[in-house]
């Protein structure tokens, strides 16, 4: 049962964040809901779980673009067991860890699937204003993602 | 603790290899496989996530909608069953209207403008003289306006309006003694005077002794004369006089197209004569 409750949510979060850019997207920024899902379970689940989460989340957003595919997959994968590591030493359950987390780890992927872009393409595919930006607007969205992933894991046992 | 480490490790290095080879071989069998089962699999989501989304984007408006359509919705219906029992009764009072002018022998589509007024006054010293009407200069009514009564549904002339009070009115019937008009003879037309006789009947007067005038010749108002509309029915010949020996004139008697007996309702033609025209007052003088 939880494991088709973790498809939903997977496929939720994917959702969510297509819909949001579809609509609600102002000056052509959103937060990166799939980077906060990827960031919350990894936050949440185990180092295996969390890191298939990372993976099958970079899917998802690979499946979205139009660049190369697995590069999310292997940021977020790599983001994932940065986590695992990190929360071993930090408690990333409050806020201000989220926040600080949200920000770094944003630059970091960022940066990371920029080098993975130009070493495999040769071009850059992020632009300054997402770049200065959407950090930001992860920082916000990783604390609600986190607590809505709280809870379905309380109630629902999952992740 | 070590074991959960060995796991981790073992999760990245598998997906870290994986993201690899689908970087590294874009192209190959595996890689277009794989981009293509995600795509399969993710598409029913944004599939109806587009097609929901449309529906949740446009849930405030539609809802607005939906209160105003109802809102607006039950107003017609009220409107709509307002309408039904104003039908009802409009049909109803057809009906009655019909029955009635039938049964008054008066028709409504009369070609000319004026008012319906009721008699409510008659005077037996003044029988075939006068009558007074329920309306006044408060209707508009003016001295001199012509009065038609209706006879079988064809309007004929009754008299002139002769005093006006603010809510009733004097006529001045044609078969007074004092009352004449300027008619012509069908069917050629010919111009005469008829007057009344104080008694039920008319007087058709100042006919050329030339004139084929004869028994059941139709009598109506002369376009000539100023004071009636042209073309009203005044009445019928029913008696032609031998010519007097003293005159140049023949005289008949006329049946009056109204019957001042059976009047009840009239109808006033607003007249708007010029004010130098002789009136009441003038004719007294």
């Amino acid at each position: 049962m939880s494991i088709l409750i973790e498809l939903f949510l997977y496929l939720s979060a994917g959702t969510f964040y297509w819909w949001w850019t579809q609509n609600l997207a102002v000056f052509g920024l959103a937060p990166n809901f799939i980077f906060a899902a990827a960031l919350s379970a990894a936050i949440l689940a185990g180092p295996v779980k969390a890191v298939a989460w990372g993976f099958f989340l970079g899917l998802y957003a690979d499946m979205l673009g139009a660049g190369m595919f697995g590069g999310y997959a292997l940021t977020y994968s790599l983001m994932a067991y940065a986590v695992y590591i990190v929360k071993r030493h930090f408690d990333m359950d409050s806020l201000f860890s989220q926040l600080v987390g949200a920000l770094s780890l944003s630059w970091l992927c960022m940066l990371f699937y920029q080098m993975l872009s130009l070493v495999f393409f040769r071009r850059n595919p992020t632009g300054l204003k997402i770049f200065l930006t959407e950090p930001f607007l992860n920082a916000l969205a990783v604390p609600v993602v986190f607590q809505l992933f709280y809870g379905l894991k309380r109630r629902f046992n999952i992740l | 603790m070590s074991r959960e480490k060995d796991a981790a490790n073992y999760a990245i290095l598998f997906f870290a290899v994986l993201s690899v080879i689908l970087l590294l071989f874009p192209t190959t069998k595996i890689a277009h496989t794989v981009r293509i089962a995600a795509s399969y699999s993710l598409y029913p989501s944004l599939h109806y996530g587009a097609k929901y989304g449309y529906f949740v984007r446009n849930v405030p408006g539609n809802f607005i909608s939906l209160l105003e359509t109802d809102q607006e919705n039950r107003e017609l219906k009220s409107k709509i069953r307002n309408q039904e029992l104003q039908i009802l009764n409009a049909a109803a009072l057809t009906s009655e209207n019909e029955r009635l002018a039938s049964e008054m022998k008066i028709s409504r589509s009369l070609p000319w403008s004026g008012t319906w007024a009721r008699v409510v006054n008659k005077t037996p010293a003044d029988w075939y003289g006068s009558f007074f009407i329920d309306k006044g200069s408060d209707d508009k009514i003016g001295v001199n306006d012509t009065v038609l009564g209706l006879q079988d549904g064809k309007a004929g002339l009754a008299g002139r309006v002769f005093e006006v009070y603010p809510r009733f009115s004097k006529v001045m019937l044609l078969t007074n003694s004092a009352a004449s008009a300027v008619c012509a003879i069908a069917p050629a037309g010919l111009e005469a005077l008829v007057e009344g006789k104080g008694t039920w009947l008319l007087k058709v007067n100042y006919v050329p002794e030339e004139s084929s005038l004869a028994e059941g010749a139709e009598i109506t108002t002369a376009p000539g004369g100023l004071l009636f509309p042209k073309g009203v029915s005044v009445g019928r010949v029913v008696k032609v006089y031998p010519r007097e020996s003293f005159m140049n004139f023949i005289t008949a008697d006329v049946t009056p197209a109204v019957d001042v007996n059976t009047l009840s309702e009239v109808y006033v033609v607003r007249r708007h004569l010029p004010h130098e025209l002789p009136g009441p007052d003038a004719e007294g003088r």
